[in-house]
């Protein structure tokens, strides 16, 4: 029981970290973002080209991963995002952008980085063993506690800090928001770039432990999709929530549901079906996101 | 106006008809009649798409139909010996149905959250087929017999297609005007009065409720007509690869369906169509650009929708204001 | 106004361009092999792989003049498509090989591609080598298809049977992800463990390829404890990790899989945790490898800038392709004198030391030989490198 319980903890706080990212770029700008994954996958490559090819330390490939995805967020936002939006009718026709961003990284990561799964090796040796009732190796308890540190910055920057505090007003409402001095465009491509630099730092956190291959990008947006839906989208605590609860359902579902074999995760979803029918809002959210 | 009209259909379905199967005779491309054959069965699929899309939903989950469709046929053909053209309705009615069941809860979200249930719900597909006993699971089902013939009254009507001396001919005849029956539904339903009701649906849902529409039913509705679509579609390749798997159908098929549409231009009734042909085409004729393929298929995307955020029909849009 | 004659106009002539372009190479004395397969998304490793080891080869041998057959010296042409994985585009794929003329084709690497194509083959004349293993592909009335390596239902009893005589192992556990071809091979699997008489502990726990954490998966597996852990179609980028979950979850027993992997990703993802990892492979081991397997090694990676193990499985299907038809030059652009050959083909095994053959095989499996004949090699990893563990003939 100890054991399901870490692992859905565990699960749940690189989930969390990886729906801030998405659900901070939904709120500020009501853009789903399908390339959400392949920046992951991006910054993981980053921390793996530095560590496992340029030698150098651990920290330094994080810290890469985060200024490169930052920069290519803001970019993305100010040269492809605000333009797009600014002249199509519909809100839904940034899916077609974010769509081809996605599929545009892909084959970036393809001929950057190539086809194979890469990992670098582990930071910490060790497992922690009690009893054999719970066993979680040291890497995984560390990278669980940098996202969770992680995960804590971030909302008190959101909270306290001018940058954060503009944000928050433009997720609120964007017209009030403009009305009362906010610079829109400026605050979108800083929430943008804030967005896209998670992703990296989870990129460049996880392959420490699960490593990165160029085919991880779309299934991770999907989870983190999910997580957003869970939670509610566009609200902070609901990502979080999300995260962790979507950990937790893992774990627990596959332990309890392994005798039933195959239909483990159809149980998953169909649960999560129902529940988005009778909470259409998420646990959180603002109905009708 | 009218007559322009006409003559339009009329160029349209020459050029379908006549000039595309000439162009294929006379340069020997044989290989189009497939990819052209796609091109029209993933645009009356991409066409339920774009009819949710006109209700102001995003639906992510065509795929779904369309393995659920192919399933159908496949089991109606390999276990109850039915004829394949009796199967295609079977196929699109069944998917229709369970929509119905499928769309009453989930209808009621809207936005982001519809377009994320559609999304697990090709998924749930997916994992439903593997579990299935009736699907045959993970080994999926093949050697499925190619269209038998279909007659009325000892009248053959279509020939047993395993006689024929060249099938794709035949597959491409078949796909072509499935496509053209589709679009003028669509069209037609557009330009009705549940197209006019549709419309008050995606402009404003509660406004539409208060003065009297029957909001729920008619989500309903538009749903289950798309699922038709999908379903049909789905049978159809099921036909041409005879066989079906799982992942005959999977979520970037879904995700395509949807991309069409964009591409193409929500505010066009004939906007899946070409976005259909300009992508699912277009990936073909990249592939001589090897290693490149998707770096230049996924950068023209984007080129495509900094230069025409509203679909590339709204090229030809005169008055600037969506039809 | 402009702006849209402009953008018609440019793409209109563009794809002409690219419509007309194909066909204008047609008249040269060139051989054309295709590929069709995943090079791009989640599974491009296996098309990748397999697409450079064919390029890598066709390369090496143009260098050398080119491949006599008949009286006609050719230079070995590679035609790829990228299918994504998808059976529509892999049908395509195909008709594009009917297109340029095309034969002889390698792929598609996944189970529903092959079946989707084979109507497509038939029609047209083409012979294609898939990397799937369903057996209706290869059995009659089927004919075109000649499975391009050793399956798992053959491989995989030749391992459980050493470890259970080498090794004393009693107990087995299955874990697959849920997909159609992983799931098939575990269930080809469990049947040949428990002919074999051993004892299947677990077989129902499945996992979604894009999992980033086995432990939970792996979990109640470990609690049955199994001798032998199989990691059923495991595709290399999960391998690492469910080594490293099991390991890390303190299983001490054997973990053997039925496909091939790669020994730098391995050593990446599990590090020294994926010793006495047991899989399949060609015949690059330092033991079994001849000098022009060597030197294939040296060359994909001069092209390519690294080489790929999985690439050990994929060397022999354009060998095969070209041998018999210098056996039967008759058979260059006519399928049925291929099929003839096949039954009494043989030629030696340029990539192996020692006096190995290559012939067609399958009849006990297929009823036919369609399957090409690769040495069974089983590996056991060891500190970044695979050592040969024993090596088994398929009939």
């Amino acid at each position: 029981m100890e054991q399901i319980l870490a692992n859905g903890l565990y699960l749940g706080a690189q989930y969390a970290l990886i729906a801030l990212g998405l659900t901070l770029i939904f709120s500020l700008m009501n853009v789903l973002n399908f390339a959400h994954g392949q920046m992951y996958v991006f910054g993981g490559f980053v921390t793996y080209t530095v560590v496992a090819q340029f030698g150098l330390p651990f920290i330094v490939g994080l810290l890469a991963s985060a200024v490169t995805l930052a920069v290519m967020g803001a970019l993305i936002e100010r040269f492809l995002f605000r333009p797009v939006i600014r002249k199509s009718k519909r809100d839904e026709s940034t899916m077609l952008l974010a769509a081809g961003i996605a599929f545009f990284l892909d084959a970036v990561i393809l001929l950057l980085f190539g086809e194979k799964q890469r990992g670098v090796p582990k930071i910490v040796n060790g497992v922690f063993n009690w009893d054999m009732r719970l066993i979680m190796p040291y890497d995984r308890i560390l990278i669980a506690a940098l996202a969770v540190a992680l995960i804590v910055s971030f909302i008190l920057f959101m909270q306290y800090s001018r940058t954060g505090r503009a944000m928050r007003a433009l997720a609120q409402d964007r017209m009030a928001a403009q009305l009362m001095g906010v610079d829109v465009d400026r605050y979108s491509m800083i929430g943008f770039a804030i967005g896209a630099m998670l992703a990296g730092l989870v990129g460049g956190l996880l392959v420490t432990i699960t490593g990165v291959n160029l085919g991880m990008g779309g299934p991770t947006s999907v989870k983190a999709f999910l997580m957003i839906m869970i939670g509610g989208a566009g609200v902070i605590s609901g990502a979080i929530a999300g995260g962790f609860i979507l950990g937790m359902m893992e774990s627990v579902g596959l332990t309890v549901l392994a005798a039933y074999g195959d239909i483990t995760y159809l149980v998953i979803f169909i649960t999560l079906m129902i529940f988005l029918a009778i909470r259409p809002q998420g646990l959180m959210g603002k109905p009708w996101g | 106006m009218t007559q322009s009209r006409l003559l339009g259909v009329g160029a349209f379905l020459l050029g379908v008809f006549v000039l595309v199967p000439a162009f294929i005779h006379l340069t020997g491309r044989w290989d189009f009649y497939y990819t052209l054959t796609s091109v029209a069965l993933l645009s009356v699929s991409a066409a339920g798409v774009w009819l949710t899309f006109y209700i102001g939903r995003i639906n992510i989950g065509q795929g779904a139909y369309a393995l659920l469709g192919g399933y159908v046929s496949a089991i109606l053909m390999t276990q109850g010996g039915v004829n394949f053209w009796l199967t295609l309705p079977l196929a699109g009615l069944f998917c229709a149905a369970v929509s119905v069941l499928i769309g009453v809860p989930i209808l009621r979200l809207r936005g982001v959250y519809f377009a994320m249930v559609t999304l697990v719900l090709t998924e749930v597909a997916r994992l439903t087929a593997l579990a299935l006993p009736i699907t045959n699971g993970a080994k999926g089902i093949t050697s499925i017999p190619l269209p038998g013939e279909l007659s009325i009254f000892g009248l053959t009507l279509i020939p047993d297609f395993a006689t024929l001396e060249n099938p794709k001919l035949a597959f491409y005849l078949m796909a072509a005007a499935l496509m053209v029956l589709t679009y003028l539904v669509l069209w037609r339903i557009v330009n009705s009065r549940l197209g006019h009701l549709c419309r008050s649906l995606q402009q404003n849902e509660e406004l539409s409720a208060s003065i009297g529409v029957n909001t729920a039913m008619l989500r309903v509705l538009a749903y289950a007509i798309s699922s038709f679509f999908g379903g049909l579609a789905g049978a159809i390749f099921v036909a041409i690869s005879q066989s079906i798997y799982p992942s005959s159908f999977v979520v970037s098929d879904s995700v395509n369906f949807m991309l069409y549409c964009f591409l193409g231009g929500l505010g066009y009734v004939f906007g899946p169509m070409l976005g259909t042909l300009l992508l699912y085409f277009g990936w073909d004729l990249l592939s001589v650009a090897r290693e490149y393929q998707l770096l230049i298929y996924s950068g023209t995307m984007i080129a495509l929708m900094l230069i025409l955020p509203n679909g590339v029909l709204s090229l030809f849009d005169r008055k600037g204001g969506s039809k | 106004m402009k702006r849209r004659v402009f953008l018609a106009t440019t793409g209109l002539t563009l794809a002409l361009a690219f419509a007309t372009n194909t066909a204008a190479w047609a008249e040269n004395a060139k051989l054309k092999i295709g590929f069709v397969g995943v090079t791009s998304g989640p599974a491009a490793a296996w098309g990748i792989s397999n697409q450079r080891s064919m390029e890598t080869r066709a390369a090496w041998l143009n260098e050398l003049g080119g491949v006599k057959i008949g009286d006609t010296t050719y230079d070995v042409e590679i035609v790829a498509f990228d299918d994504q994985k998808d059976p529509k585009r892999a049908i395509a794929g195909m008709e594009k090989m009917a297109q340029d003329g095309v034969h002889y084709v390698v792929g598609p690497n996944v189970d529903d591609g092959a079946a989707a194509v084979r109507p497509v083959a038939e029609q047209n004349g083409i012979i294609y080598f898939p990397y799937a293993f369903p057996k209706e592909l290869y059995t009659p009335p089927a004919s075109n298809a000649i499975l391009g390596m050793v399956a798992n239902y053959q491989s995989g009893p030749a391992i459980y049977k050493y470890l259970m005589d080498n090794k004393g192992v009693k107990k087995v556990a299955f874990v697959a992800a849920n997909e159609s071809d992983p799931l098939s091979q575990r269930d080809g699997g469990v049947e040949a463990a428990k002919a074999l008489g051993l004892e299947v502990v677990s077989d129902s726990v499945t996992y979604q390829v894009d999992t980033t954490d086995f432990t939970p998966v792996l979990l109640p597996v470990i609690q049955t404890a199994p001798d032998l852990l199989v990691l059923s179609g495991v595709s290399p980028a999960n391998a690492p990790q469910l080594i490293r979950s099991a390991r890390e979850l303190g299983y001490t027993g054997l973990i053997s899989t039925e496909t091939a992997q790669d020994a730098t990703v391995l050593m990446e993802g599990a590090g020294e945790l994926a010793n006495g990892f047991i899989s399949v492979g060609g015949a690059s081991t330092p033991e079994l490898a001849s000098d022009a397997m060597k030197e294939f090694v040296d060359r994909y990676t001069k092209m390519f800038g690294e080489y790929n193990d999985e690439s050990n499985t994929k060397v022999y299907a354009l060998e095969y392709i070209i041998e018999t038809l210098k056996a039967n030059p008759a058979a260059i652009d006519n399928v049925e004198e291929f099929k003839k050959t096949i039954d009494t083909f043989s030629a030696p095994n340029p990539f192996m030391v020692g006096d190995a053959k290559l012939s067609y095989v399958g009849t006990t499996s297929f009823g036919q030989k369609r399957q090409v004949s690769v040495p069974l090699v089983v590996n056991e990893f060891k500190d970044g490198k695979f050592e040969t563990l024993f090596v088994a003939q398929v009939d």
